[in-house]
C-alpha cells in the first residue's frame, strides 16, 4: 500500500529557520515542497557569506571523497564531526595530507607492480643467458647481442650461423638453449669493430635483440643480475607500500568518512535553506511527512524549539491537485514483491499499490505455467540455498523468497495436474491429476488460463475505477465500472450464444451492453470503445499461459521417453537428465518473463497510475543514501 | 488427405505468426541493444520489450492446437 501523507507547514521567526532546518534534518521525517508560485512568501537566495561557504564545503568534499577513494574507505560510514569552521578547516587539510599521501603510495605500488611485471616478463631469459654468459668465460673484446628467435624463427638458427660465418669467419661465438615457450635464447659474440655488420644482419634476417630495460645498465650482462636483486626486494617493498595505505586507512578512514557526512549534511541544509519561504521577519517552509510520523515530528519541534516555531496541518483539500510523494509499505510477506513493481516508475500518490496484487498473481502465473511437483522442488532447493547465502534485505534475499513462493505455487499446480518431472510420477508411483492433465486435456487448461485472464482484468478494471475515485475523478471511476460490468455481460453473451449458459442470459446480456456502450462513451469518449476491445485482446493474452504450459510439460515428457529410445538406458537416462535441466532452465526463464509481462502490459494497463514522486526525506547523509537518491 | 490439410493448417497458423514474432523480435533487438547500452538499468523493461511479440506465435500455437483437436487430427496422428 501507498502510506497516507500528511502536508505540514512550519512557521516560525526567521532567525529560527537554520535551528529548524537542523531540526528537521535529525528527525529525517519531512520531505520539503518549494513554495507555490502564487504564494505570498518567496525563497531568499544564499546570503554571499554562506553561497561562498557553500562552494568551499563542494571542493573541501571533492578532497575527501578522493582521500576515501584512494585510501579504499568510499564506502565507509562515519559519525559526523564537530562542524564548526575550524573543525572543518583542520579535517580539510587532513583531506589534502591523506590524499597526497595515498596517492603517493599508490603511484609507488604502481611503479612496483609495473617493474615487477617487466622482471617476470624477462625471467624466462634469465636462466638461459646465465647459463650461456658462464660459456662465454672472458673474451674481453668481443661485445655480446643477445636475442630471441621466435618459435617460427626457430628452424633459421643453421642460416643464421653460415650468415655470420660468411662475414666474420671464425671470429664469433653463438651460443643457444631453447626456452619453454618453444622460443630460443641465443647468445652471439662478435668482435666489437664488426658490431655494425652485424646490426645489419639480424635486422635483415629480423632477429629481434632483447631491448635492455632502462635502469638496470647498458647490457643484459649487467641487468640480469640487477634483475634478479631487484626481483627478490620486490615483494617486501610492495607490501611495505600496502601497508602504507592500510594503515592510513585505518588511521584516517572513519575521520574523512565523518567529514564526508558532515558536509554532506551542511549542503543539503544549505540547499533547503534556498528553498524555504521566507518573509522580512517569518519564515515557512512546507513539506510532506507519512501521517503516522506526524506526532514524532511535531515532539521534535516543540522540544528544539519551543513555541517558537509552529506546524500546522494542512488539510487534504488543500493540495489535491498536488503530488505527495510516495512510500510504499507492505506486509513482510509481501515486501519482496516491491522489487517487480519497481521496475515500473513509482504509482502516483492516491492511486494503488499493485505490490500485494502482484504478490498473490506472480506467483500463480508461474506456478501454472511451470506446474511440476519435480521442477518445483528444484526451484525450492535453489531458493532455499540463496535465502542462507544472503543477508537481510538484499535483492539476493528478495530474489529467494519471489522464488520459493513461485516453488510452492509450482508444487501446488503440480499435485493439481499430476506431474513429476512430466509424466515420470506417473510411471514411477501412479501419480494422478487432481484437475487435469495438461497433456491431454488442453482445451481445458486454456479454458482455466483466460478464466484467470477474465478474474485478472476485472481486478484491474476495479482497482482503477477505485483509483480514479479516490483521486477525484467520479467520471472515470464510473466508466472504468461500466467498463469490468461490459466485461462480465460481454462474456455471459458469448457464454449463451455457444450454449456454454442457458439461453436466456442472451437477450437481458445483449440489452445491457446496448444501454451501457453509450454510457460508457459519454463518460470516457470515443477511446473508450477501443479500450473496451483491447481488453478482451489482453484476455485472450492469458492464453499464454496454457501455451507455455504445455510446451513446459511435452518437453519433459519427451525427455522421459529419450530413456527407452536410445537403446542404451544410461545413455537414455544421461540424455533425459540434460534435456531436463535444459527445460527446467527455460521453465524458470520464460515463466518469469511471461507472468511479469502479464502484469506489466495487461493487469498494470488498467488500472496503474505512474509517475509518483519518490519521498526523499531531509536527514542525514550516507554512503547508501546516496546512491539511492 | 484430410489429416494433409489439418496438419497443413495448423503448421501454417503457428508457422505464420513465428515468422511474424521473428521478424518484429529481429527489429526490436537491436533497438534493445541500443538502449542497454546507454541505460543498463532497462534490462527488466528490455526484456518484457521483447517478449510483448511472442503473443503472436502463442497465439497461433492455440490456434494451431485447436485445428488439431477439432478437426480430429491428433488422434488420427496419435
Amino acid at each position: 500500500m501507498i502510506l497516507p501523507m500528511a502536508k505540514l507547514r512550519i512557521l516560525g521567526p526567521r532567525a529560527r529557520l537554520p535551528a529548524t532546518i537542523e531540526a528537521l534534518q535529525d528527525t529525517g521525517l519531512l520531505h520539503f515542497a518549494p513554495p507555490a508560485e502564487q504564494s505570498p512568501v518567496r525563497t531568499a537566495p544564499l546570503s554571499p557569506r554562506q553561497a561562498r561557504r557553500q562552494r568551499q564545503l563542494g571542493r573541501v568534499l571533492q578532497d575527501v571523497d578522493v582521500a576515501l577513494e584512494s585510501i579504499g574507505c568510499s564506502a565507509q560510514k562515519g559519525a559526523g564531526i564537530d562542524g564548526s569552521v575550524p573543525s572543518l578547516a583542520r579535517h580539510a587539510r587532513l583531506a589534502l595530507r591523506v590524499r597526497r599521501e595515498a596517492q603517493g603510495l599508490t603511484e609507488r605500488l604502481a611503479r612496483l607492480e609495473e617493474e615487477r611485471a617487466l622482471i617476470e616478463r624477462y625471467r624466462p631469459f634469465f636462466a638461459a643467458f646465465r647459463a650461456l654468459e658462464a660459456a662465454r668465460g672472458t673474451m674481453p673484446d668481443l661485445i655480446a647481442y643477445h636475442v630471441v628467435l621466435r618459435r617460427e624463427q626457430a628452424g633459421a638458427l643453421p642460416s643464421l650461423r653460415s650468415a655470420l660465418g660468411q662475414i666474420l669467419g671464425d671470429t664469433f661465438e653463438l651460443y643457444t638453449q631453447a626456452l619453454a615457450s618453444g622460443e630460443v635464447a641465443a647468445l652471439l659474440l662478435v668482435p666489437r669493430s664488426a658490431s655494425e655488420r652485424i646490426d645489419r644482419l639480424l635486422a635483415e634476417t629480423r632477429v629481434q635483440e632483447i631491448p635492455v630495460p632502462h635502469g638496470y645498465g647498458s647490457t643484459l650482462a649487467d641487468a640480469i643480475p640487477r634483475m634478479l636483486g631487484r626481483s627478490e626486494q620486490l615483494p617486501g617493498d610492495l607490501a611495505g607500500a600496502r601497508a602504507g595505505l592500510e594503515q592510513l586507512s585505518r588511521a584516517q578512514g572513519a575521520a574523512l568518512a565523518g567529514t564526508r557526512a558532515t558536509i554532506h549534511d551542511q549542503l543539503a541544509r544549505y540547499d533547503t535553506l534556498a528553498q524555504a519561504g521566507v518573509t522580512e521577519h517569518a519564515f515557512v517552509i512546507e513539506g510532506w511527512a507519512p501521517q503516522a510520523a506526524e506526532p514524532r515530528l511535531r515532539e521534535v519541534l516543540a522540544t528544539r524549539l519551543g513555541a517558537d516555531v509552529v506546524v500546522e496541518h494542512l488539510g487534504r483539500e488543500q493540495w489535491r491537485a498536488e503530488d505527495a510523494p510516495v512510500v510504499l509499505s507492505n506486509p513482510k510477506i509481501f515486501r519482496p514483491f516491491e522489487m517487480l513493481t519497481r521496475v515500473v516508475p513509482l504509482p502516483r500518490y492516491g492511486t494503488m499499490d499493485p505490490t500485494p496484487f502482484v504478490a498473490v498473481f506472480f506467483p500463480m502465473f508461474f506456478g501454472l505455467i511451470l506446474g511440476d511437483v519435480g521442477y518445483g522442488l528444484m526451484l525450492a532447493t535453489g531458493a532455499l540455498a540463496v535465502h542462507y547465502r544472503s543477508k537481510p534485505g538484499t535483492t539476493k534475499r528478495a530474489v529467494a523468497r519471489i522464488a520459493g513462493a513461485c516453488a510452492l505455487f509450482s508444487i501446488a499446480f503440480g499435485i493439481g495436474f499430476g506431474e513429476f518431472f512430466g509424466d515420470l510420477g506417473r510411471r514411477w508411483f501412479g501419480l494422478r491429476p487432481l484437475l487435469f492433465d495438461r497433456g491431454e486435456e488442453v482445451i481445458s487448461f486454456l479454458m482455466l488460463a483466460l478464466a484467470i485472464g477474465v478474474v485478472h482484468m476485472l481486478l484491474g478494471l476495479v482497482l482503477g475505477a477505485i483509483s480514479s475515485a479516490r483521486t477525484a475523478h467520479p467520471r472515470a471511476a464510473i466508466g472504468r465500472g461500466l467498463s469490468a460490468l461490459m466485461v462480465v455481460v460481454v462474456l455471459i453473451a458469448i457464454l449463451a450464444a455457444l450454449k456454454a449458459l442457458p439461453r436466456a442470459f442472451l437477450t437481458p446480456a445483449v440489452v445491457v451492453v446496448l444501454v451501457t456502450f453509450p454510457i460508457i462513451v459519454i463518460l470516457e469518449g470515443i477511446v473508450a470503445p477501443i479500450e473496451l476491445f483491447s481488453n478482451f485482446g489482453h484476455i485472450l493474452s492469458y492464453a499464454r499461459i496454457m501455451a507455455l504450459g504445455t510446451s513446459s510439460v511435452m518437453l519433459a515428457i519427451v525427455a522421459n521417453q529419450m530413456v527407452g529410445a536410445m537403446g542404451s538406458v544410461v545413455v537414455g537416462a544421461l540424455f533425459a537428465l540434460l534435456f531436463h535441466l535444459v527445460n527446467f532452465g527455460l521453465s524458470l526463464f520464460t515463466p518469469t518473463i511471461h507472468a511479469l509481462r502479464l502484469h506489466y502490459v495487461e493487469f498494470f494497463g488498467t488500472f496503474y497510475s505512474p509517475g509518483g514522486v519518490r519521498y526523499h526525506p531531509l536527514g542525514h547523509w550516507t554512503p547508501k543514501s546516496e546512491t539511492t537518491a | 488427405m484430410e489429416l494433409v490439410w489439418i496438419a497443413l493448417s495448423a503448421a501454417l497458423a503457428i508457422g505464420i505468426p513465428a515468422i511474424a514474432t521473428a521478424w518484429a523480435q529481429s527489429r526490436i533487438g537491436p533497438a534493445a541493444a541500443a538502449s542497454l547500452a546507454e541505460k543498463p538499468e532497462l534490462s527488466t523493461t528490455v526484456i518484457i520489450m521483447i517478449a510483448i511479440p511472442e503473443t503472436m506465435v502463442i497465439l497461433g500455437f492455440v490456434v494451431a492446437v485447436i485445428i488439431m483437436l477439432r478437426g480430429g487430427g491428433a488422434a488420427a496422428i496419435g
